[in-house]
Order: structure tokens, then C-alpha cells, then sequence
């Protein structure tokens, strides 16, 4: 065995650098100043001066709405007044799926005194109105404050009663135990939703994460800055920005957004190397090639977090062949993303199923989308196949077969309602799942394919 | 003493037990151990395998003994309210800003309630010579209150009471309970029972005890019965289809023996007409009262009756505030988080320009801005190019075909004509639903589920006029 190189280890520790950094660095936000601030002011005032809120944090799925709020109590929780003086519950919509449930959680989190090791007893009547009474025990000087993080505030609205919504809120607007309700969703409507009781009792703060309006630069600047490794002394602030947790904090079990945070101490790299990369780095930013294909993807999707994604695809790339990021990777990067799926999947289907869908296809064209079933597509097929040259003498059962096969895939899914359930198979009405476009584009792209086909599927005379 | 018991049908025995054990206050499970079905689990049928055996034998005590009992023992001392509720309490009490601004957000905190509520003196006077007079009289009756959220029920209601509380303990009027329940605290509407029962003695029973119980205290007559007062809060909830809780809670008063006082408040004025029976809603009497909406004098004095003695407001900027509250809603609430909001603004100000800012008509117009008007022309603005076409396509879809309701087909195909036009590549199929999935996300679009792929149903969440306005000044148009 070949033992390795120097420059494959500071590839390696580049890729895995840049994938940490990608996915689990939730605690460093860029933008946003005065929407962080208010976040960030709104939950210093809770556990410092002991008042009461509620706030709504909206924006699209991608934004960094979980990123902000982790931002913020990732500087908050370093601070000894904050984390001795206020308890975090963290809740969510897709965990928590009734009041049971958030109940038990927010208990348990709460650590009260029906909660014994994370196990909380009684029922659910009990646990709602042991919680009511040790809030309402609570007094805003003495006692801490709770904050209640909600991640997809949308689906506690869905709850029987909206009961949890209506006592945190009626929490927070009498004289109990501080508390602070900050909610997270990617509904914009979602206030709609509320109760008019509820909605009353919320402070009707909503703090909204929108994109900037034409921000291709800031978008340059983000592929740049996601890229690049920093240098030792950037490192060296990142410590005074990030500072420390202290181990009590993270003991809730159900927080977990603090864990396991980016460190970029853990990795080093040789200064050269660095210069080195970032160098090929500013040169991709400079290229025009690069940019198009940024600027495809930036007209697709303006958000940061599917953007994310797709770098950890490019970086995901490099290897002992490819070892640093280059046009070529960027353009291959761009193309996959704005290829069809379906297209590609055509492609792969076998030339009987690709007659099907081509008879299913004149069908749709004839009958203006009209619902067909397997005889339908059966007798199209049949009528072409008898005069062709290649296609002749197959039989119904594997025509069949290939019917069904189509439907596995969907690309024809069977109408529903109405007792259509129980006609036989042969007799099910479908509708097709592509449109005619999709078709003409596989049919011509595939190779091998037989001339007379290609020739079929462009007229629907027989 | 033994056989007599084991003769008298079950029920008797635990009711009796029930009995005693809240007149001695400690619970007395003596005639209930006497009991067969009780003495069952104890002879333990041994397992017939002798490997089964010993894992039994080994893992019960240890299971046992390290938290169950101890859990359950808690539970119990909390069921008899032995153990009080309490939150943690913090490091080092709260410290105070001497600065105004910081004094004034916290006088405008809708908890800050204070003692005597302005602008609802009548319906003050009018709950309180209804009250005092069936204390005073000993008898039972119900009232109903009702009002939109935010304007002064519960806590005209409580200031009241609160009131004839102090009175009672001066003597002057008679002695009274208070019992105050609500609705939206409630699990399911029996839960009551459980809730009223628990404010009475402060022990926690399953609700078909503490009905029995309750029902037993309201129907038979008592020598020295003093008069409660049961408030219910949020009394739609308490309906049910049975609607038995309300039933009771209703029939209860005209008892002439259970000296029974309810108070109802809920939000819809005709709420006994609309949803209770008519054997309740005659119980429920007509004794009636409706809180108003505040209009903007009102929510202007509201205000300013707390910031009494402050000069942190602009009187200018209050008034703006009630005028644009008043005009939507008349929620009381509302009023104070704007100016909350407002002296928040203000705060961030003064700590910029370190100087001492009044909340001026500007702070006021900002707040409201942030707390009143939606996002829904900026975010159709931040949406992506392809996302507003989307959009526009959607709006070309909906003039052309004349019906809201479209389908993915049609709004494609109008996507690609757009996008042809624009000279940008024509996205695919599933890219296009891709897009139409993110703007369902944040409903700017409803879509249906994504199973019927490109036949889903599209609908306009927005208005066409917004998607104009907002794409106006787009390079697209």
C-alpha cells in the first residue's frame, strides 16, 4: 500500500471542513441585523427583566429561521445572567402532534415536579392543570423565565381547541411566570388560523425573514464565503464570536440545536494550502461560465438552504482525481439541477412500454386528455404494431404487463372516486402523468430506439 | 362489622369510604381492604416454568424499589395538594431600568391590570348590584356575559369579585366562595367537575367522584351553607353534544338549597339561543349583559389612565394608536402591544442616539406598520424570477379560463408562453411543480396534495391585484 500524499490528507480535511461547515454550523447568521436584534432583544428582556412575549419568526422553508433563532441563544446561553435565570422548552409541530404529547415534553423540560427523570405522571388533564398552577405560582420577580420555542407554529394551530396555544398566550399576557412564546413557521397566513381568543392574546409581533429583492451579488459573496477555508486568523475571531456553553445548559434532552455545533478549530490546514484554494476559489467567482450557471440556479431558487445543498453535492465531488473544484464540476452541478427527472426515467423504459406511452400519448392528443383504460391503449398499439415491421406478434399478456409496469412508475395513475375501484384491470381508466413534451423529448434522446417509433410518435395517424 | 360491609352492594361502600375519608381529611381505605376484589392481586398464581420464576423474582423488587413508588408516592401528595405547584426560581430577583421608557412598557403590559378598569363603570356597577344582591339574599342565580375578546369581561368580572371579597372579609356583606373556571383550561368539558371540586377542598378526584361529590354538597341541605360564586370563563367550550356539564352547572343554582351563584362569559351574544338547548338556556335566565367593543376615545383613555403621570407618550400618538385600533377591532389588548411595541422602538432609538426620545407619532406608525399590515407584496417582491412567473402565470390562468379554481396544466402551459417571452429557458415539468410546491409552502398558493402531480388544482391565495401591484416594477413586465 501506497502511503498517502500530504497534499490527498489536506484534501481530505478540505472536503470534510467544508461538508461540517455546510451542514451543522446553525450558529453563525450573516444578514438580517435588525430582525436578529429584535429577536435577540425580545428574549434578553424575558429572562432579564422577567417580561412576558410572544413573537412570530415567518419566512420560507430555507431561509435560516431555526439558524437565527440558534444564533441568538448560542450568544445568549454564554452569559451566566441568562441561563441561570430562564428555562428553554422546545417544541415541535411534527413531534409533538396533539397537546398530550407537547404537554408531557414541556413538563418534563420544565423538570416540574411531576416529571421524574424525564418521566411525567398523571394524565393528561392532571399535567395541564399542574402546569396552569405552577405558572400561576410563578411570580414575575422571583420566579424564571420559560421560554417556549414552537417550530412549525402552523401545526399546534390544528390542535383540538388550540388549548396549549390559548393558555401560553393567556400566560403571557397576565401576571404569572415570565414566559416568551416565539413561534416559527413558513406559513405567512398562518395568524389566520388562529382562534379569535387566540389570536387576541397574541402580541401580534411578527418578525418576517424575507429574501432580498435582487441579491445575485450577496449570492456570489455567499458561494465565495461557503467555499472558502479561513485563514488562521479568522479562526481567531470565530472564537470571540462563538463562545462557550456551559455543559448545564445542553442538559435538556429535547434541545438538541445546540449540539454538536461547527468548530472549525478541530481542523488546520498549512497556510499555503489555504492561499492556495482560496485563490482557485476567487477565480471560479471571476469566471463568467461559473456565474451563468449561478445565476440559473439563483432565478430558480433565491434561498440560502436548497443552495446549501447543492454546494454539498460539488463539494461531495472531490477526490484524489478531481481535486479541486473547477468549472467543468459547476457546470455538470448546473446541468443535473435543471435536468428532468421524469425525461431520464422515460428514457429507461423498454421500446414496448415507450409504444404504450406513445399510444397513450395520441390518445390524450385525440381525446384532449380524455381518460383511457388498457383495451383503449391496447387496440392504439395494436392497430400500429400489425404494420410495422419490428413490433408484431406481441402478446396481450406482456402488453399487459408493460401496462403495469407504466403504472408502477406513474407515469399513468388510475382515476379515483366513485366505485371505479372494482372494474377489472383490463377496464380501469387512467390518465396520463406527462405532458407531451416530456414524451417527444425522451423519444427523440433515447438511443437505439427504432426509426419507425420515432416516426410513430411524431404523427398520430396510423 | 366486617360481614355487614361485605354484604352492602359495592358502590355504597366506596361512596361511604369516599365520605369519610374528606370529612377526616386523610383517607381511610380500612372497609375498602375488606373488600374481595381488592384482596385478589395479592395471592400471586406461581409461573409454571422455573426460568420465568426467577427472572420475575429478580427483576420486580429492583423495578420496584427504584422509581415507581417514589413517583407514585408524588403523585399522590400532589393529587392530595400536599405538594404545591411551584416553578424553579431564579439566580438573583429581577433587576429594574430607572429609565422611563422601560417603566412606561411596563405599566403598558397587558398583565399590568389596574385596580379600577375605566370606560366599564356601568357594566361594573351593573355585575356588582347583581352579585350583592343574591349574596345578600342567600339564593341562586346565573348571569351571562358576553363580548368580543379583549374588552374588559374577565377582568371587570374578577375586579368585582375581587371587591366583594374585601368587603366580605370586612364584614360588611356576607361570606362567600369563590370558584373561577375556564373553558380553554379544560381537557373535555367534565373536567369541571374535577376543577370546581379541587378549588373547593384542593384535593384532585376523577371527575365521576368529584360529580358526585359536588352534586351531593349542592342538593342536600346544609345548616351553615355559605354562598359560591362560580365563574365560568369561556362557556362555548363547555358545550359538548350531551351537554350535560352545562346542564349541571346551570341546574345547580335554581337548587334552593345550593346557594349557587354562576357568572357565565363567552364571546358570541347569542350563544344560549344558538347552541344550548332550551331546558338550559331557560335556566340560563336573562339576566344579560354585553360588553361593547371600546371605540377610540375609550381605548385613548384606556391608555392613558396608564401612563398616568408619564410624559414618555405623545398624547398625539395614543390617539393614533385608538383611532386605528378602533377601527379594526376594538381589542383592548391590541391597543397596548402597539404602544408597547412603540415604546420598544423608541428605546432602540434613545440607546442609539444616547438621548432621552419620547414615543412620538413616527415609533407609533412604525409599530403599527409591523403589527397591522401583511407581508404579502413584499413577499411576492422576494420571491424568485421563476416564482413570479410562476405567479403571473397563475393570473393569466385564472382571466383566461374565468374560473379561480385552475389546474397545473393549464397554469404550465401558460408558464412556458411567459417564459418564451421573457427569453428565459423554459423550466421542465417538475421543476415548474417544484416551484409551485415552495409557494404553497408559504400559501401564497393553495395546491392540492402532490399525488395528482400534474392535474393538481391550483388556487389563488392572494389577490390579482397584489400580484400586479407587486410585480410592477419587475424587469419581467
Amino acid at each position: 500500500m501506497r502511503k498517502m500524499p500530504s497534499v490527498n490528507s489536506d484534501l481530505d480535511n478540505t472536503r470534510r471542513f467544508l461538508k461540517a461547515r455546510l451542514l451543522t454550523d446553525r450558529a453563525s447568521f450573516h444578514g438580517y441585523e435588525a430582525e436578529r436584534l429584535q429577536i435577540y432583544d425580545l428574549l434578553k428582556r424575558t429572562a432579564e427583566h422577567g417580561e412576558s412575549n410572544s413573537a412570530l419568526l415567518l419566512g420560507p422553508r430555507g431561509i435560516g429561521k431555526t439558524t437565527l433563532v440558534t444564533s441568538v441563544l448560542v450568544e445568549l446561553l454564554s452569559k451566566e445572567t441568562f441561563h441561570r435565570n430562564s428555562l428553554i422548552v422546545y417544541l415541535n409541530g411534527l413531534i409533538h402532534i396533539d397537546d398530550r404529547l407537547a404537554l408531557k415534553s414541556a413538563t418534563a423540560q420544565m423538570n416540574l415536579e411531576n416529571a421524574v427523570d424525564g418521566k411525567v405522571f398523571g394524565s393528561f388533564a392532571e399535567n395541564l392543570a399542574f402546569l396552569l398552577e405552577c405558572l400561576k405560582a410563578g411570580d414575575r420577580k422571583k420566579s424564571k423565565s420559560v421560554i417556549f420555542l414552537l417550530e412549525e407554529f402552523d401545526l399546534f394551530c390544528s390542535h383540538h381547541n388550540q388549548t396549549l396555544l390559548y393558555n401560553l398566550f393567556d400566560v403571557a399576557q397576565s401576571a404569572q411566570a415570565p414566559i416568551c412564546v416565539l413561534g416559527l413557521t413558513a406559513r405567512l397566513d398562518v395568524i389566520e388560523l388562529l382562534e379569535k381568543r387566540v389570536k387576541s392574546r397574541f402580541s401580534h409581533r411578527q418578525i418576517f425573514l424575507l429574501p432580498p429583492e435582487d441579491g445575485f451579488e450577496e449570492r456570489l459573496e455567499l458561494f465565495g464565503s461557503l467555499l472558502k477555508l479561513p485563514t488562521e486568523q479568522e479562526v481567531s475571531t470565530f472564537e470571540a464570536t462563538h463562545p462557550t456553553i456551559s455543559p448545564e445548559v445542553l442538559s435538556n434532552d429535547e434541545l438538541t440545536l445546540l449540539r454538536n455545533l461547527f468548530n472549525p478549530r478541530k481542523y488546520n490546514f498549512p497556510s499555503k494550502w489555504v492561499t492556495q484554494w482560496n485563490r482557485t476559489i476567487e477565480k471560479l467567482l471571476k469566471s463568467s461560465e461559473v456565474q451563468t450557471v449561478l445565476q440559473n440556479m439563483y432565478e430558480y431558487d433565491v434561498l440560502e438552504g436548497p443552495f446549501r445543498m447543492l454546494l454539498f453535492e460539488l463539494v461531495n465531488g472531490l477526490d484524489d482525481e478531481h481535486p479541486s473544484i473547477t468549472i467543468e464540476s459547476i457546470q455538470q452541478l448546473g446541468e443535473s439541477y435543471e435536468s428532468d427527472d421524469k425525461v431520464k426515467l422515460l428514457m429507461g423504459s423498454s421500446v414496448l412500454e415507450i409504444c404504450l406511452v406513445i399510444a397513450m400519448k395520441h390518445h390524450s392528443e385525440i381525446y384532449d386528455r380524455d381518460p383511457f383504460n388498457f383495451e383503449m391503449i391496447l387496440t392504439r398499439f395494436g392497430k400500429w404494431a400489425n404494420s410495422s415491421s419490428s413490433m408484431q406478434g406481441i402478446e396481450r399478456p406482456v402488453v399487459l404487463k408493460a401496462f403495469e409496469h407504466l403504472k408502477q412508475l406513474e407515469f399513468i395513475a388510475p382515476l379515483t372516486g366513485g366505485g371505479l375501484a372494482k372494474v377489472q384491470k383490463e377496464y380501469q381508466l387512467h390518465r396520463l402523468m406527462l405532458t407531451y413534451g416530456q414524451i417527444h423529448q425522451a423519444v427523440q434522446r433515447m438511443q437505439f430506439l427504432p426509426t419507425e417509433i420515432t416516426q410513430w410518435e411524431i404523427s398520430s395517424l396510423v | 362489622h366486617a360481614q355487614v360491609a361485605a354484604g352492602t352492594p359495592k358502590r355504597n361502600i366506596q361512596l361511604s369510604n369516599i365520605i369519610e375519608e374528606c370529612s377526616n381529611g386523610r383517607r381511610v381505605s380500612r372497609l375498602l381492604e375488606l373488600s374481595p376484589k381488592k384482596l385478589e392481586p395479592l395471592p400471586v398464581e406461581e409461573p409454571k416454568t422455573p426460568k420465568r420464576n426467577s427472572r420475575a423474582a429478580s427483576t420486580q423488587p429492583t423495578s420496584a424499589s427504584k422509581g415507581t413508588p417514589k413517583s407514585a408516592n408524588k403523585m399522590k401528595l400532589i393529587r392530595d395538594g400536599t405538594i404545591k405547584p411551584n416553578i424553579h426560581s431564579r439566580d438573583a430577583p429581577v433587576q429594574h431600568d430607572a429609565n422611563e421608557l422601560a417603566l412606561a412598557r411596563e405599566r403598558l403590559h397587558v398583565s399590568a391590570t389596574p385596580s379600577s378598569l375605566p370606560c366599564r363603570e356601568k357594566e361594573y356597577e351593573e355585575i356588582y348590584n347583581f352579585l350583592e344582591g343574591k349574596i345578600f339574599d342567600g339564593c341562586g342565580g346565573c348571569m351571562y356575559i358576553s363580548g368580543v375578546p379583549g374588552t374588559g369581561k374577565t377582568a371587570t368580572t374578577t375586579a368585582v369579585l375581587r371587591a366583594l371579597k374585601q368587603l366580605s372579609e370586612e364584614e360588611e356583606i356576607p361570606k362567600f366562595e369563590f370558584v373561577d373556571i375556564n373553558g380553554m383550561r379544560l381537557t373535555e368539558p367534565r373536567q369541571a367537575y374535577v376543577h370546581i371540586y379541587r378549588q373547593l377542598t384542593g384535593k384532585t378526584l376523577a371527575w365521576e367522584q368529584a360529580y358526585n361529590l359536588l352534586n351531593k354538597r349542592f342538593t342536600t341541605k346544609a345548616p351553615r351553607r355559605i354562598t359560591t360564586v362560580l365563574l365560568v370563563d369561556e362557556l362555548d367550550i363547555l358545550c359538548n353534544k350531551r351537554q350535560d356539564v352545562v346542564y349541571n352547572l346551570l341546574n345547580w343554582p335554581t337548587m334552593p338549597t345550593a346557594q349557587l351563584v354562576v357568572v357565565t362569559i363567552a364571546n358570541t351574544m347569542d350563544l344560549p339561543e344558538r347552541l344550548l338547548m332550551g331546558k338550559i338556556s331557560s335556566r340560563l335566565g336573562l339576566t344579560r349583559l354585553t360588553f361593547q367593543p371600546y371605540n377610540f376615545r375609550q381605548l385613548q383613555e384606556i391608555v392613558m389612565a396608564r401612563l398616568a403621570g408619564m410624559s414618555a407618550f405623545n398624547s398625539d400618538a395614543v390617539q393614533l394608536v385608538a383611532r386605528k385600533v378602533a377601527a379594526v377591532s376594538g381589542d383592548a389588548r391590541r391597543a397596548l402591544d402597539i404602544c408597547r411595541r412603540a415604546t420598544e422602538l423608541a428605546d432602540d432609538q434613545a440607546k442609539k442616539a444616547h438621548l432621552s426620545v419620547t414615543v412620538s407619532m413616527m415609533h407609533v406608525q412604525q409599530a403599527l406598520t409591523e403589527m397591522i399590515t401583511s407581508a404579502k407584496v413584499k413577499t411576492i417582491r422576494s420571491c424568485s424570477r421563476m416564482e413570479q412567473l410562476f405567479l403571473q402565470a397563475v393570473t393569466a390562468e385564472v382571466t383566461r379560463t374565468g374560473i379561480e379554481e385552475c389546474n397545473f396544466l393549464g397554469v404550465y402551459s401558460q408558464f412556458e408562453a411567459l417564459a418564451a417571452f421573457s427569453g428565459v429557458i423554459v423550466p421542465n415539468p417538475g421543476r415548474a411543480m417544484a416551484i409551485c410546491a415552495r409557494l404553497a409552502a408559504s400559501r401564497l398558493l393553495i395546491c392540492e396534495c402532490g399525488r395528482s402531480d400534474i392535474y393538481q388544482k391550483i388556487l389563488l391565495n392572494i389577490s390579482t391585484d397584489d400580484v400586479h401591484f407587486a410585480l410592477q416594477a419587475s424587469k419581467l413586465l
